[in-house]
């Protein structure tokens, strides 16, 4: 029988993936396990295998096209007997039966008859056709409104009350330009100069988003301060052979990741997340960072899990491996989830100060820039030291200045002192 | 004026007259916008002069005359009945008429220019139009195809109109054959092969399926089956179409079934095999319209086609080839062109197949549901226990079944075999639609003795406890 693989719910909120590859073609033998396709999700390229063993008769897409979950990745033909799955497909195919090359044939049945075939949307929202156009009246996507009836119905009310809480769903005024011009008019830039257009997907739409929601939730205070890491480098440089020596390229950054962890231990609201349909704190008893990583693809964040067990070597040989998978796409979901903190470095690049955007649920986020030789008063004398600028983003909604001040005067004072580090932190 | 020189403005052009296009030409033109509509034959499209409307006319003349054969055993003694074709023929044209010439008033009446011709687009923003006097140039601002579909035909047997014939032939026909086989087991051979069973007609009725109506509740085709029997139609499933040999009057059509090859010969041969969109010649390249790979004009929700400006609705997009699909969706074009937030989302088809019992369906199957994960609570009320059924003369195996998720106890889908299901669907539809639990069925009192009865029973049957069954199960307590 013919069975169809469909696009399967690959986890948390991923409902769209586009095909980068088949790794298979029509006619070709495929095992149970096998990886045959691999598609892009807004977080990172997976493989997927085929969960039944039988010869490829159809792909239906091609590398590029964008499915939604439940969608046909592929049709294997199995042993077995034929199930209502496989006359839907049959029904999709129809057209085939006009193709003079093909023994006549009849159909397997005919399209014009009616059949439900429908698909529900991947999480079907109770609601009347009524407050449907109301959401769009108002421009709030119904899927992402907490219904307050039985069963999270979603009522009148509850969309007029989205869009009071969401401050990017601002109604639009229906395009009236619509009339005049095509229904997508929007800013002619054409007028003064030619223009390429490519849409935005992937890990590029996924950064997007996150960054609307998160600039538009959270009320972010950023604490500029410095930190003098000229002895930091002189460890870093003195231990740099026996890193070397275990294929681990030891830099600063696992220092400082060790550092947000000892300051995370001691003000744990840095560590936490605001749960923002409940109204509680979510303190964490855990310490994962993130660490930003440049890719080609974009931003991604892969997740150094319980940085406050790990030694600085261990945690810097766990970054280097996924930073790799970062860049060549290989990474797993599940690295690139569950973190309480992130970690940005613009060291390489240059810049003194920036204003990092904190990666919401998260609510703080700590970026450092180049370490450079600078003149400073030490003891009443000018020296030259190595200054290091930081910057600490953080969700005023869940502390204050105060203390957020000392979380990054804590970090600041590991930095300086790195036997600190060795004798005050676990 | 010399024709061809001179191109005409549109705001919104509407290329197809049918059930899609005349809808969204009169919403758009109650919205204030300026529409010409192109239609290459009749106004009302497929559906209101060769489909629907034209067949339900005779579905209802042919149930009259069995009604009037059976009327013995409810105490009418009736002399026997003829049919003379012609005349139904000529009836069901005036009646077709009557409505045509209404769409035609109120498209007048809406200041909605309608042109005749056929219609070949030419550019992303112009299309020209072929009609009796010349070809005309136009440009738009906006357009929505609504060109439609035409009848797939058995490959190596074209229709020729005579013997192999299309569902819009059997509709015109002036003799009932003595013989007709019907190719294809769906919504146009279940109701035109029933229509010729009751005219008289020898039918047999072959699908390459091996069940009937499979993509339906899998009850429903049971009971088609009997009822096919009732009427002496010879159903073959599995079968396999290899050829036909014309006659001298008539043809024999060669098949497979069940590993055996076999004929029959029969004075027509109905081929109802489905249908492919209208998307060929009609300019679409030229456009930069993207169709899919089953030859389907792609669109977003707001029935935006690839070129921004152009929508696209009914028969030539995915999904149901229905009529009010295609009205639906020609409303939210127009409304999406007059900058209304109109959307084709979260939508449920309805569908219909106005056989003998009608069966209606809408939402999903139990098994729709499960494969999409779902757990599902069915309540199954049959009309033989309902009053009302029982008083037209009903004495069938028809159900009403609704579906709900077991979860939130909302309804997913309503599924219907019975008497008047066409009429009965609609509250299951709103039920969907909306998203109703199943409670909003029970708790809502249904006139009596009323056929719709049969959704609160079959609602109240999801928990067993209908009334008009026994429910041993749920006794005392």
């Amino acid at each position: 029988m013919r069975q169809v693989f469909r696009l399967p719910d690959i986890g948390e909120g991923i409902a769209q993936a586009e095909i980068v590859e088949y790794l298979v073609k029509v006619g070709d033998l495929v095992k149970a396990d096998q990886p045959i396709v691999r598609i892009e999700t807004d977080k990172a390229v997976v493989e997927l295998p085929a969960p039944f063993t039988g010869r490829v008769v159809e792909i239906p897409y091609v590398p590029g096209d964008t499915l939604n979950v439940g969608d046909p990745l592929i049709i294997i033909e199995t042993d077995g007997e034929v199930s209502a799955e496989v006359f839907r497909q049959a029904a999709d195919m129809m057209p085939k039966i006009s193709r003079p090359d093909e023994q006549p044939a009849m159909t397997l049945h005919d399209p014009s008859i009616p059949f439900p075939g429908q698909v529900l949307p991947a999480e079907r929202v109770l609601a009347t056709p009524h407050t449907r156009r109301l959401a769009r009246e108002l421009n709030v996507d119904i899927t992402t409104v907490r219904g307050s009836g039985p069963h999270g119905r979603v009522t009148d009310e509850d969309i007029r009350k989205a869009i009071s809480q969401i401050p990017s769903a601002v109604p639009k005024a229906p395009t009236a330009a619509a009339v005049q011009a095509p229904a997508t008019a929007g800013f002619n830039f054409e007028k003064y100069g030619p223009t390429r257009r490519i849409p935005l997907k992937g890990v590029r739409k996924r950064i997007a988003e996150v960054m609307v929601r998160s600039v538009s939730t959270i009320p972010h205070v950023t604490h500029f301060d410095e930190a003098d890491v000229t002895e930091l480098l002189a460890v870093v440089d003195r231990e740099k052979a026996l890193a070397e020596s275990r294929k681990i390229k030891l830099t600063i950054l696992s220092f400082l990741a060790k550092a947000a962890a000892a300051a995370l231990k001691e003000y744990p609201a840095l560590n936490s997340s605001l749960d923002e349909e409940t109204g509680e704190l979510v303190f964490k008893d855990y310490i994962h960072v993130g660490i930003a990583t440049d890719t080609d693809a974009g931003l991604m964040v892969p997740v150094v899990r319980d940085v406050d067990r790990k030694s600085i070597l261990h945690i810097a040989s766990e970054l280097q491996e996924l930073s790799r998978k970062a860049r060549d796409r290989s990474i797993d979901l599940d690295d690139l989830r569950g973190g309480t903190f992130s970690i940005t470095n613009i060291g390489a690049i240059g810049g003194n100060y920036a204003t990092p955007i904190i990666l919401h649920p998260q609510v703080a986020i700590l970026c450092s820039m180049r370490a450079q030789q600078k003149p400073v008063v030490r003891e009443g004398q000018v020296v030259i030291r190595t200054i290091m600028p930081l910057t600490l983003s953080f969700d005023h909604r869940v502390l204050d200045g105060a203390e957020g001040g000392r979380f990054m005067n804590h970090i600041i004072g590991l930095l300086e002192d790195p036997m600190r580090m060795l004798v005050d932190v676990a | 004026m010399v024709v061809g020189d001179f191109a005409q403005g549109t705001q919104v052009a509407v290329i197809g007259g049918g059930p899609g296009g005349y809808v969204a030409a009169i919403r758009a033109a109650q919205l204030g916008l300026e529409v010409t509509l192109v239609e290459r034959d009749l106004l009302g499209g497929i559906c209101l002069n060769w489909g629907c409307i034209p067949s339900k006319a005779l579905i209802h003349v042919a149930d009259l005359k069995r009604q009037i054969e059976h009327a013995d055993s409810l105490g009418l003694i009736t002399s026997g009945v003829r049919v003379d074709l012609p005349k139904i023929m000529k009836w069901k044209d005036m009646m077709v008429e009557k409505l045509r010439n209404g769409v035609s008033s109120l498209l007048a009446k809406n200041n909605v220019q309608v042109v005749v011709g056929t219609a070949r687009l030419t550019g992303d923003r112009s299309f020209t139009v072929e009609g009796p006097d010349g070809v005309h140039r136009f440009e738009f601002q906006h357009a929505i195809l609504a060109v439609g579909s035409s009848p797939l035909q058995l490959p190596g047997i074209p229709r020729d109109g005579e013997v192999v014939i299309d569902s819009t032939d059997a509709l015109e026909m002036t003799t009932v054959p003595d013989s007709l086989i019907v190719v294809g087991a769906g919504a146009v051979g279940l109701e035109l092969g029933t229509v010729y069973a009751k005219f008289g007609t020898r039918v047999t009725m072959l699908d390459g399926s091996d069940k009937l109506l499979p993509m339906l509740d899998p009850q429903i085709g049971r009971v088609m089956e009997r009822a096919l029997k009732t009427f002496g139609i010879e159903l073959v499933l599995g079968a396999r179409v290899l050829g036909v040999n014309r006659k001298d009057s008539g043809a024999e059509l060669e098949y497979s079934a069940s590993g055996k090859e076999q004929s029959i010969v029969a004075d027509r041969i109905l081929v109802g095999i489905g249908r492919r969109p209208n998307t060929g010649g009609i300019g679409l390249e030229k456009a930069g319209v993207k169709m899919d790979k089953r030859g389907f004009v792609e669109v977003d929700s707001r029935m935006q086609t690839s070129v921004p400006g152009i929508f696209a609705i009914g028969d030539v997009v995915t999904g149901l080839m229905l009529a009010h699909k295609a009205s639906y969706q020609g409303k939210v074009a127009a409304e999406v062109i007059a900058g209304q937030p109109a959307a084709f989302d979260g939508v449920h088809v309805p569908s219909v197949i106005f056989s003998d019992p009608e069966i209606a369906t809408v939402g999903l199957t139990e098994e729709d549901a499960h494969s999409q994960g779902i757990d599902t609570k069915a309540g199954l009320f049959p009309f033989k226990a309902l009053g009302r059924a029982m008083t037209i003369g009903d004495e069938g195996h028809g159900f009403t079944k609704v579906v709900s998720d077991a979860r939130t106890g909302s309804v997913l889908g309503v599924h219907i075999v019975g008497p008047h299901a066409s009429d009965i669907i609609a509250e299951g539809c709103l039920a969907v639609s909306s998203a109703s639990h199943v409670d909003d069925l029970t708790l809502t009192i249904h006139p009596h003795p009323t056929l719709p009865e049969s959704i609160e029973e079959a609602a109240e049957q999801v928990e067993h406890r209908a009334i008009h069954i026994f429910n041993p199960a749920v006794l005392g307590r």
